[in-house]
């Protein structure tokens, strides 16, 4: 039985497929269009699918969509019903695309894909907490927060075997990722995407609650109840009717005006950032809290766009009961193709569950031969490695040498985190490397960490993890402290409140990977790299050769070493375009 | 410029036109429905009291609303709402 999850039309498109409820495959829509979080519908990763799978689309038995679209559309009316005449220039910007694409996703499906079979629509947080069905948990609380589903915006429930029950809900328009996202944007940084530089510059501001003048202030906006509930003071927010999501009373209460986006970064704007992390993780940590004490259930799942705050994330263990934390690698609304598909599957069908992910390599793969006649194609220079040792042995070499390494490897990661098969690899003990990788090859905000990876059996030592070390960290979803005796020699992953957002790897999830990060040990004396997407800011991952090659000719990459081939940027010609002219958000 | 260039250009240019074209009327027709449609309900609802968003704040100890979503019967997955 195959079943295609379907996201689309908000933010981050995506597909995922099914066959007797295991996952075969799943990919992100801007990794083939190349356009960054690209909502468009997601007829490329379909297609990727579906050939993936040997199959067509008369092959599929049903189709999850993981929203319902009219459930939505009465939300956005309410909103210019509330917010009448405030609201006119969002309704006539935003409503064309509701007639021709959101209220016609069945159409779209049968057009586009020539389907003739079911479509189901999932409940957008039921299709966020659906991550449960592939979690190690027979029975688990499950928490879902993000921006803003139908009405939505956070809720909790329980799910047992194959079955989920969502008991309670905050709604539209109280949201704490909305919170944050108007933060953000308040910030300057672009809103449904930059949200993580807001929370990589928390650490420069006041952590603490009693000195944080904009704590204080910030307090003041959203009033949360002993059981972490909350609702937002909508005086200071204009998501409701406008596009621009701070109000003039935020800023005022703020005391100063929207930062431009080239404007300095003060002070004030990293308080600012700290303060809402210190608001974010007071919510977080009351509703588990709470959610524990009602609930008497040891596992945790959480899932929705809040679930990328890695930092939140890696306390929760440390400052609640739960004994165990699951997050699937997309946890965003990227990720709900796949809780789409297995809701049908596992709850919807009743089929029983017996996949748990394990691994975020679900996307497309190259073979050598591919990549081969890429490369002769466009007359690239290039050498072949004689066996995986080389490769491994001269990789590690290169980057002990200070070089910096496009690794191009295998199945594209599934999920917002290169986690090993489309990275930038590279020394975390040269002081100098978060520099070099800022200002040549990512053209990012210089206060930005970059995260360490080291293999599972190694991270105890250098970094303070729970203990067990909790699956999410494979996914690079958990930030903790390194410690401090390795402040010093890892300088380049280590944030500026010696935090690291490590990942962790396994022998069995990707051995190549891990035989790097090992042999790299051992010439360095520390077996951890620097773990970098492989894009430059403002594109989304690479995904095929091309992509790869031409991400390293536009940056300060050294080397390509994709398959079993190395490419060297000073044998190729230079400068075919200047990616710090394209780098944005 | 050959003819296959001109027709190319033409075809853009009417695209583009088309697009403008349909810009304005959307603006138009979404003009009317905003003002008449939403407009008159949204003052009907002023008029007598009724709030679309549940937006104050208040002293009760909890903010949390039952939502009760479970399974349903799989005809209640086809459809949209």
């Amino acid at each position: 039985m195959y079943i295609l999850g379907i996201s689309c039309f908000y933010h981050d498109s995506s597909a995922a497929l099914l066959k007797d409820g295991e996952i075969i495959c799943a990919a992100q829509e801007e990794r083939f269009t190349r356009k960054k979080h690209d909502i468009s519908f997601p007829l490329n990763a379909i297609d990727y699918c579906l050939k993936e799978a040997e199959i067509s689309v008369d092959d599929l038995d049903y189709i999850g969509f993981y929203e319902k679209p009219f459930v939505k559309l009465e939300r956005f009316l309410y909103q210019h019903l509330q917010y009448f005449p405030k609201s006119y220039k969002v309704f006539v910007s935003k409503m064309p695309l509701w007639f021709n694409e959101k209220l016609r996703i069945l159409k779209k499906v049968k057009k586009k894909l020539k389907y003739k079979g079911d479509v189901l629509f999932i409940e957008h947080h039921m299709a966020h907490a659906a991550s449960f069905l592939i979690s190690p948990f027979d029975k688990a609380v499950i928490f879902t927060i993000d921006g803003v589903g139908e009405w939505t915006t956070t809720a909790y429930g329980i799910g047992e075997k194959n079955n989920i029950k969502l008991l309670k809900e905050i709604k539209f328009p109280h949201s704490l990722g909305l919170l944050y996202s108007t933060i953000t944007a308040y910030l300057g940084f672009s809103v449904n995407n930059s949200e993580y530089k807001v929370m990589g510059l928390a650490p420069y501001g006041d952590m603490n609650k009693n000195t944080n003048l904009y704590y204080k202030k910030l307090i003041k906006i959203i009033d949360i109840k002993e059981d972490g509930s909350y609702r937002l003071n909508q005086k200071y927010f204009s998501y409701s009717y406008k596009d621009k999501m701070p109000s003039k009373e935020l800023c005022n209460l703020l005391g100063k005006s929207i930062r431009k986006p080239d404007e300095e970064l003060t002070q004030e704007h990293k308080d600012i950032a700290a303060a809402l992390q210190l608001v974010t993780e007071e919510v977080i940590i009351k509703t588990l809290n709470n959610l524990h004490k009602k609930l008497k259930i040891d596992n945790l799942v959480i899932s929705g766009g809040v679930g990328l705050n890695s930092v939140c994330n890696g306390k929760i263990l440390k400052k609640t009961p739960f004994k165990k934390i699951w997050l699937q690698p997309d946890p965003g609304d990227g990720g709900t193709s796949v809780g789409a598909a297995f809701y049908v599957y596992n709850t919807i069908l009743n089929k029983p569950r017996k996949y748990i992910l394990k691994n975020a390599s679900l996307g497309p793969e190259f073979s050598n031969k591919e990549i081969k006649e890429f490369l002769e194609k466009n007359k690239i220079k290039f050498s072949e490695f004689k066996n995986e040792k080389e490769l491994i042995n001269k990789t590690a070499k290169l980057i002990f040498k200070d070089n910096v390494v496009g690794w191009f490897q295998g199945k594209m990661e599934w999920g917002p985190r290169a986690l090993g098969n489309r990275s930038i690899l590279s020394n975390p003990t040269n002081p100098k490397m978060q520099e070099i990788l800022n200002l040549k090859v990512k053209h990012r905000e210089k206060f930005r960490p970059f995260a360490p990876v080291i293999c599972e059996e190694d991270a105890l030592k250098y970094f303070e993890c729970d203990n067990p070390i909790p699956p999410p960290t494979d996914f690079m979803l958990m930030v903790y402290p390194i410690k401090k005796q390795w402040h010093k020699k890892i300088p380049s992953v280590t944030h500026i409140d010696g935090s690291g957002r490590l990942q962790t790897i396994r022998k069995d999830q990707n051995k190549m990977y891990h035989n790097v990060i090992k042999e790299f040990g051992k010439l360095s004396g520390i077996p951890i790299l620097v773990n970098t997407s492989f894009n430059i800011r403002g594109e989304p991952i690479v995904c095929a050769p091309k992509d790869a090659y031409k991400c390293m000719m536009g940056t300060g990459i050294d080397y390509l070493v994709a398959g079993n081939f190395i490419i060297k940027r000073g044998d190729n010609p230079k400068d075919i375009w200047d990616s710090d002219e394209y780098a944005k958000d | 410029m050959t003819m296959h260039d001109f027709l190319k250009s033409f075809k853009k240019g009417m695209e583009e036109f088309g697009y403008t074209i349909a810009i304005i009327v959307n603006s138009i027709l979404l003009s009317v429905v905003y003002f008449f449609g939403v407009g008159i309900t949204s003052l009907i609802a002023k008029i007598v009291g009724k709030n679309f968003l549940e937006e104050e704040l208040n002293n009760s100890q909890t903010y949390w609303e039952n939502l009760n979503l479970g399974k349903n019967k799989l005809e209640a997955y086809y459809r949209q709402f």
